[in-house]
């Protein structure tokens, strides 16, 4: 087992806990040039996320990477959703790990 | 009259050296003999599995929240895949830690099944959990992509509710010495099949006159049970377990 890279589950509200740690955030993308994605956090504030190829716009794209800032993830992994996604469970599971569960988790 | 023909059935049975019935299917006779409780399925996460590594000194058994681990299931990315003729092996990232799974081939359905498998890739994977030379590994039993990605989410609230469940039986499990408390009377009434259909709960007047107590004796514990997070009030005086 190796326990040494784990990457916390995050919306844009727990961002800015994890600074310089790998993380990973389902963002809902509104704009995306192939260099820099704008999207949307499932509790709904704007991420910008570096090295995402070029994503449909309105696809849920869970992104793994290292946080750079409040607001920017550095993608290393990302999976591409699709258009359906329950962002509500994302969130509430995001809130969970952080909080009273976090023990199974990080 | 002394045979001199060679009785091979004889000769090998229970000789050591065939396999004999015991032998043929020992889990038949392990498993039958253990609670069923005890085999549980597990919803856990990597990281559930290492902290009960680390501190478990049987490192071929391990516990979680008082419960053996034998079956587990895990939802993860699939990583370092390299397949053999007779197995594959993979590691599993969840997130929370990686873990080195590994899928005997046995027959063609095995194989056709991992071969839609690749680096990357999420899956929903069932296996049994096993130490071994000091470390802990999955034997899989099934391996499949995810179709849908709110399984991840699902996974992980059901690792957490499973938790949350075992946990608390063991916290209401030290406190009866024995005995059972009101607390533990009130919510057998609510586990009841009838009761746990009750989408607006059960009145409390009800629970009442089933335990034969005053209401005021009833409140008391219904307010410590609400505490603990065990029940809650669903709709005005009828209450409900979390898990019914």
């Amino acid at each position: 087992m190796d326990m040494s890279n784990p990457a916390a589950f995050v919306n844009g509200e727990l961002l800015p806990n994890y600074i310089g740690k790998r993380v990973r955030a389902v963002v809902q993308v509104l704009q995306s040039d192939g260099a820099v994605t704008i999207g949307k956090s499932t509790d709904d504030r704007q991420l910008t996320v570096r090295g995402l190829p070029q994503v449909p716009p309105m696809n849920y794209v869970e992104v793994t990477g290292i946080a750079e800032n409040n607001q920017l993830i550095n993608a290393e992994i990302w999976t591409d959703f699709g258009k359906k996604f329950d962002i509500n469970s994302n969130n509430m599971l995001c809130r969970l790990a952080n909080g009273e569960f976090k023990s199974l988790f990080l | 009259m002394h045979s001199s023909e060679f009785d091979g059935a004889a000769a090998f049975a229970g000789g050591g050296f065939m396999p004999s019935q015991e032998t043929q299917d020992p889990d038949s006779s392990f498993y039958s003999s253990k609670n069923r409780d005890a085999q549980a399925l597990l919803p856990l996460t990597v990281k559930q599995i290492s902290d009960a590594f680390q501190s478990s000194d049987d490192k071929s058994n391990v516990i979680i929240d008082g419960v053996d681990v034998n079956n587990v299931t895990l939802v993860g990315r699939v990583c370092n895949k390299a397949e053999r003729i007779t197995d594959v092996a993979f590691v599993l990232d969840d997130g929370t830690g990686r873990i080195e799974c590994n899928k005997w081939l046995q027959e063609a359905v095995d194989s056709i099944e991992v071969e839609g498998i690749s680096d990357g890739m999420y899956v929903r994977l069932h296996g049994h959990l096993k130490g071994f030379q000091g470390k802990m590994t999955v034997n899989v039993f099934s391996l499949r992509p995810l179709n849908d990605f709110n399984e991840i989410a699902s996974h992980f609230l059901e690792c957490i509710c499973v938790h949350l469940y075992n946990t608390m039986l063991q916290f209401s499990g030290q406190h009866n010495n024995g005995q059972k408390t009101l607390e533990d009377m009130v919510l057998e009434i609510l586990h009841l099949p009838t009761n746990r259909t009750r989408d607006e709960g059960v009145p409390r007047e009800l629970i009442a006159r089933q335990l034969g107590i005053p209401l005021d004796k009833l409140m008391l514990a219904i307010k410590n049970l609400i505490e603990e997070g065990a029940i809650f009030e669903a709709i005005g005086d009828h209450y409900k377990s979390i898990i019914g």
